[in-house]
């Protein structure tokens, strides 16, 4: 290509690529929506901060007690050492006196989850956590001690 | 020669001189009310441009952008200026002190001398100057030496490289600017603004744009290096945020740089309001603009003012759509293509007027 011939070209070209720029922008400016998500106020009808997170989010720990067998593979998989769970024998039965989770040294990182035989130990989708002490982050998971479920053998929770 | 001054004057003259109020005071109340006036109008204009930059960034992006102050965000600009009033004044240990506080007020100085001859449509002038539009593009190199100030008077190595920037730029970007606003000087025989848009008509192929093939051209090349010269993206290089971090203005805080700020956005209006003028008719409907009524002349600055904005819209919606040049490229594209055809586009309206007596491709001559 001679130097005339690429002079008219680059001016060509200039013009036939900012006209393509210029339409993908006004198609973005008059078509396309926000995406933004307005954390905090501004959700939706009806949203709450837990629906703006997808469903596999690490948030805060759950357990159902009604599902808990007591085995206490959470608390020793845990590599900080945030849960912890008792349970103690009364006369036949079982009993689950403490489990309590310290959010606050959680890492999340899903280990104890893991572990759970039973399925008892889930993360929710809650991750809004600031506080102004420490202490309102330990959750006791249990108020009075409930008596362990059964694992049936060969089926699955 | 209209001038809004000389009609103020002549009633408060006429007022005021029989109690005993002297001349010189007179005169200079006649010329800074309709200064007032117009900043008063630019002002608001400005900062209504820096919210819809916001907005129309925001909208390309898929983002909200302000929403929070008042309905839509719509007072998100005052709030700005006011915080930046409120904003502690900052001036560098080793400044250059009396420059550092004279160059926000020069680059505003140029922004509103500029407007001072652009015909807002109907008798809204407020000087009809018959040399105008030499004025506006005189008093807009103007900004060059404010920008170079600040930047020398910062002494900041980003201020001061901001500033060569602009030097570099705006001057060099000076010559294709007159050279296409001159086409349609040539045209039009005079340099009076309110006389360029008497010159066209109300419909769009009565304007200089469609007035020959040439012109057309004119007015892109005109468009494209006034972009330059208000140091818009993709020619933002004195500013060159990821560069330079924010240019010749790095050092200023407070209501200094809101000043620097508002004379960009003015500018932006500005430019736009020149290319309506003097390319796409201004507020021309087709009847005298001073001897029309009230109500007609309002219709022609709504008319103004729409194109303006509109043009204005175009502006941000290039900056959101281009990258920065190189510097290499910045320049090349100025000497190498905008200078030359800005030439090509002189001469050949030349040749144009002589071929064709004056008349334009769907365009003929008033008969006068
Ligand atoms: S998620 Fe990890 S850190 Fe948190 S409690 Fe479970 S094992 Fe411990
Ligand atoms: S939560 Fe799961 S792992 Fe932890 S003690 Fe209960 S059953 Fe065992």
């Amino acid at each position: 290509m001679n130097a005339v011939t690429r002079y008219f070209t680059n001016i060509r070209d200039a013009v036939a690529t900012t006209l393509t720029g210029m339409k993908i922008t006004l198609r973005y400016w008059v078509k396309e929506p926000a995406i933004t998500v307005e954390y905090p106020d501004r959700l939706g009808a009806g949203k709450t901060a837990d629906d703006i997170v997808s469903d596999r989010y690490r948030g805060f720990l759950k357990m159902e007690a009604g599902k808990c067998i007591g085995c206490m593979q959470c608390m020793r998989a845990c590599p900080i050492n945030c849960i912890r769970v008792t349970v103690e024998k009364a006369r036949e039965a079982r009993m689950l006196t403490r489990f309590g989770v310290n959010q606050a040294k959680c890492m999340h990182c899903g280990l104890c989850v893991e572990a759970c035989p039973s399925e008892a130990l889930v993360f929710t989708r809650r991750f809004e956590g600031a506080s102004r002490d420490l202490r309102d982050l330990c959750f006791e998971h249990i108020a009075a001690p409930v008596p362990v479920a059964r694992l049936r053998a060969g089926k699955g929770p | 020669m209209y001038s809004a001054a000389n009609t103020v004057y002549g009633i408060l003259h006429a007022s005021l001189a029989a109690v005993g109020i002297p001349e010189a005071v007179i005169t200079l109340v006649a010329y800074a009310i309709p200064c007032g006036v117009v900043i008063a109008i630019i002002g608001p204009i400005a900062g209504m441009l820096t919210y819809a930059e916001r907005k129309i960034s925001a909208d390309i992006q898929n983002r909200v952008g302000p929403n929070r102050v008042g309905p839509f965000g719509l007072l998100q600009f005052p709030a700005d200026g006011i915080k930046l009033l409120l904003k502690e004044d900052i001036i560098p240990d080793a400044a250059d002190k009396k420059l550092f506080k004279l160059a926000p007020y020069l680059v505003f100085t140029s922004t509103v001398l500029a407007s001072l001859v652009i015909p807002f449509g109907g008798s809204f002038i407020v000087a009809d100057l018959n040399i105008g539009l030499i004025f506006i593009i005189v008093v807009s190199s103007l900004l060059v030496v404010g920008f170079l100030m600040s930047g020398w008077a910062s002494n900041n190595k980003w201020a001061l490289l901001g500033g060569i920037r602009s030097a570099a730029q705006i001057i060099s970007y000076e010559i294709p600017t007159a050279l296409s606003l001159l086409t349609v000087v040539l045209i039009a025989g005079t340099f009076s603004m309110q006389e360029i848009v008497m010159a066209q008509g109300p419909w769009p192929w009565q304007w200089f744009l469609f007035h020959n093939p040439f012109t057309f051209v004119a007015f892109f090349i005109f468009f494209v290096s006034s972009l330059a010269e208000m140091n818009r993206t993709p020619f933002d290089f004195p500013e060159a945020e990821s560069e330079l971090v924010s240019g010749y203005n790095v050092e200023y805080s407070g209501m200094r740089f809101a000043l620097f700020f508002a004379a960009e956005f003015a500018n932006i209006f500005i430019t736009a309001s020149l290319a309506t003028a003097v390319f796409l008719g201004g507020g021309n409907i087709g009847m005298d603009p001073y001897a029309s009524g009230l109500g007609y002349q309002l219709l022609m600055v709504l008319i103004f003012f729409t194109k303006a904005i509109l043009l204005c819209l175009v502006t941000i919606w290039v900056r959101w759509t281009l990258p920065r040049l190189r510097i290499d490229q910045m320049l090349s594209l100025c000497w190498k293509y905008f200078i030359p055809i800005a030439f090509v586009c002189l001469v050949m309206t030349a040749v144009w007027m002589l071929a064709f007596g004056g008349n334009g491709f769907f365009w003929r001559m008033p008969t006068i």
